[in-house]
């Protein structure tokens, strides 16, 4: 950030020799419009301080899209309805039938839930995201068909495992 | 009538059934077939077959059993315990279709229709009656779709049997009218003594008839309507009636099968990339397409959060 | 019994769930040391992708989204529609420094790190720096050389060559570890897959964990990979076309004058064609500056306004029905 505000003010320096005033004050003004947009609105920090308030939630990964986001009656109407039998976990949802299964988060990683919230009014605001739940697994809900590992979700998780040996020396 | 077996797990189908006299196993029987709510929004749909000796038909006359409808609910108690009685000769079972059975067979990606609903369980108590050793020679049941069709699957399915499948059965038959009341005793209970596997407290129970025409079937169905889950597992989401109320008062909920037209699908995936927030969006620029271990993972590469 | 019904559009997002490296969320160390999520240049696409510095910048991680159609969670007692799934995962920081680094190769000097990793679209990418696989493993892309207590460094297609074969030679065993059908390439989403790993052959496992590593290079370093690896180009329908000119010109030097002007880069991928005066040079930059990041956080309202040419390109490579030749002016 400084280092690019000194560049900034370097070249501001160059075209002075180069440039029409008229010009130059509006590659001056231009630029620091640039300059903070993009370099404010593309951090975002996590503050983890938040974690030790986080609450540890049951979470369901459902196979339908919901319009909604906010409060849920899910322990009235969905938990005890779920059955669990012999690993086969069952349940419905508005009239159709979901067969569930467990996943765990990858060995070394930690599921959490990242909330932001005020929502910078505009872009050049900084942001910032609170850890507001911790999970270390969640149920997966299939329409019907028991989740196996075929499924996109299962079939997801395998990608921590391998992106140490893609990515890490 | 004994329901527990069935509240232990309302929320999927049920088969009771009393114990089968001696004498049904030696000789020639008829046996009925009849269904008590079908047409509710409300609860669950039961199924019930009565049966007895060919040569016992007149001592069911003697019951004055009638079509359940033209009874009273205390008529149709007494006749249910004197049939339950008669154990030395008549028999009956019932298969009690919950309404979460109703909804998501009704709902399933390959649907399911209440008419193939219907005569499965109807032929699988009939099935039921031959397995436990019941010497059935005639078949009667009562219908609402076409007769004759239903006939001629239930005939099939059951060679050496006479099948009668005829309107209003329950009033023509007696041991028909048998079945129809111990189907509808059974519907009666179960909705009266409902458990709500829903933590909903305590809940109104002045359902109504279940009908959705009866304003209080109505006015109950707004008040338990809630916007994310729609309703507890009592009310049949299939109904036209629930599906309306829910699409009018409950948040839009997509599954992946929902029918949609090409134009529609197309503007949809159109919309998806242009107004989705931006998270979502595609990366933009990217000439190479994502190695098939991200494309095949759904796996998608983030440009903002 | 399901309906025809309107998508809204989600514009209003403010949750995501994320399953994260433990090591990401460390306790900081440093006071301001939180982890920050911030765009960086992708490697291989050369635009803006999101990642995360963990605790303290000790380490670099990349974003990626499970995004399949029609899902929402459930988080206690709450429903959220977003039923995105991402994944916050290590990623070798190397693989970022490698475009900085090759773009200045032409000049063959040895240089400072800190005067070739500067990007003003991405001014935060100097926190690559702090990384600690940085000032551990540069030296297995580039010659070191240290001069008066400071470190000077220069690319090495060599050095780079036989790293990316080592986490080739890596990601090949993790394959062969895992259930992971590398052979045949496309199969239909309902094939049932069948434990058959050792019908796979090695060249498999090698295209295949090829391509993986590809997601983190540019393409000519994707194809000079292939040539090391001794692997034959197989052309597929997309890239039989002719390769983009763009990434030429790219590599061409930029002209030396003032230190400041020869780190100015905009893009990998995309120079001005034309010879410019320099302060032509500075208001086209300007100019594709403010496109980049508008492009990418401004709403497609935006986007129906007049544009300046760069625009049109960003545009025409959002949608999907784009032509090829624009694509491929457009570059990767």
């Amino acid at each position: 950030m400084s280092r690019s505000l000194w560049l900034m003010i370097a070249r501001v320096k160059l075209l002075f020799f180069l440039l029409p005033e008229r010009l130059l004050r509006f590659c001056l003004a231009f630029g620091f419009i640039l300059l903070r947009m993009c370099s404010n609105a593309s951090v975002i920090t996590v503050q983890l301080g938040s974690l030790g308030q986080a609450d540890k939630p049951q979470i369901h990964l459902l196979p339908c899209e919901i319009e909604h986001d906010g409060p849920a009656e899910v322990s009235r109407y969905f938990t005890p309805t779920v059955k669990d039998h012999k690993n086969e976990m069952s349940v419905s949802f508005r009239g159709r039938g979901l067969k569930g299964a467990e996943i765990n988060c990858p060995q070394g990683y930690t599921g959490l839930v990242l909330k932001e919230d005020n929502k910078a009014a505009s872009d050049q605001e900084d942001r910032t995201v609170r850890i507001s739940s911790v999970f270390h697994r969640f149920t997966y809900w299939n329409l019907e068909t028991k989740p196996n590992s075929d499924d996109g979700v299962v079939m997801a998780m395998t990608w921590p495992a391998l992106a140490e040996a893609v990515s890490v020396c | 009538m004994d329901l527990s077996e069935f509240e232990a797990d309302n929320s999927v189908s049920c088969r009771l059934a009393s114990a089968v006299p001696d004498v049904c196993r030696s000789e020639d029987c008829c046996l009925g077939i009849d269904e008590a709510g079908r047409g509710p929004v409300l609860g669950p749909m039961v199924y019930g077959i009565c049966f007895c000796p060919v040569s016992k038909k007149d001592d069911l006359k003697d019951f004055k059993v009638a079509d359940s409808k033209t009874l009273t609910e205390d008529e149709r108690e007494t006749l249910f315990l004197k049939l339950d009685e008669a154990k030395d000769f008549v028999g009956w079972a019932l298969q009690i279709l919950s309404p979460n059975t109703i909804s998501t067979s009704m709902l399933r990606r390959a649907k399911y229709n209440l008419n193939a609903l219907s005569h499965d369980a109807a032929i699988g108590l009939v099935q039921y009656a031959l397995d436990s050793g019941v010497q059935l020679k005639e078949v009667f049941v009562d219908t609402v779709g076409p007769a004759e069709k239903y006939q001629e699957k239930l005939s099939q399915r059951f060679p050496g049997v006479e099948v009668t499948v005829r309107p209003k059965a329950d009033s023509l038959f007696p041991i028909v009218s048998a079945a129809s009341i111990c189907a509808k005793v059974a519907r009666d209970h179960a909705v009266k003594s409902w458990k709500f596997r829903e933590n909903l407290g305590d809940v109104d129970t002045d359902y109504g008839s279940g009908y959705p025409n009866d304003p209080k079937t109505k006015s109950w169905l707004l008040k338990y309507l809630d916007p994310v889950f729609g309703y507890p597992q009592f009310v049949r989401f299939s109904w036209s009636t629930a599906q309306t109320l829910l699409e009018s008062k409950s948040m839009t909920v997509h599954w992946d099968d929902d029918k949609e037209d090409g134009e529609k699908a197309a503007s949809r995936q159109k919309c998806a990339s242009v107004l989705s927030y931006f998270g979502r969006s595609k990366p933009q620029g990217t000439a190479r397409e994502p190695h098939r271990y991200f494309s095949e993972r759904k796996l998608q590469t983030l440009d903002m959060l | 019994m399901s309906h025809k019904k309107k998508r809204s559009p989600n514009t209003h997002n403010d949750t995501w769930v994320v399953v994260a490296a433990d090591s990401a969320v460390e306790a900081p160390r440093r006071k301001d040391g939180d982890p920050l999520l911030v765009q960086l240049r992708n490697p291989c696409t050369g635009v803006a992708s999101l990642y995360m510095f963990g605790s303290d910048d000790a380490h670099l991680y990349e974003v990626k989204a499970f995004n399949e159609d029609c899902h929402s969670w459930f988080i206690g007692q709450t429903v959220h529609r977003d039923g995105r799934l991402l994944y916050i995962t290590p990623v070798d920081p190397l693989y970022h420094l490698l475009p900085y680094l090759i773009k200045v190769a032409k000049e063959g000097k040895f240089q400072l790190l800190q005067q070739m990793v500067i990007d003003e679209d991405f001014p935060v990418c100097s926190r690559l720096l702090n990384c600690k696989e940085t000032k551990a493993s540069l030296g297995l892309v580039a010659e070191e050389k240290e001069v008066a207590g400071q470190k000077f460094y220069r690319y090495s297609q060599e050095k780079t060559m036989e790293w990316l074969k080592k986490k080739v030679d890596k990601t090949v065993k993790a394959l062969k570890n895992s259930n992971i059908s590398v052979g045949g390439g496309v199969k239909s989403t309902t094939y049932i897959r069948v434990n058959q790993e050792c019908d796979f052959c090695e060249e498999d496992y090698l295209r295949y964990a090829h391509g993986l590593i590809s997601e983190y290079i540019s393409e000519d370093l994707s194809k000079d990979l292939l040539k090391h690896l001794q692997l034959p180009e197989v052309l597929s329908p997309n890239e039989a076309e002719p390769p983009s000119k763009k990434r030429k010109v790219s590599d061409k030097p930029v002209e030396a004058g003032e230190d400041y002007t020869k780190f100015n880069s905009t893009d990998f991928a995309r120079k001005p064609p034309k010879k410019m005066t320099a302060a032509q040079k500075s208001l086209a930059k300007v100019d594709k500056t403010g496109m980049k990041i508008m492009s990418a956080f401004f709403s497609p309202k935006a986007k129906t306004e007049k544009l300046p040419l760069g625009w049109q390109l960003w545009e025409v490579s959002d949608s999907t029905n784009a032509s090829p030749q624009l694509l491929q002016s457009q570059g990767s």
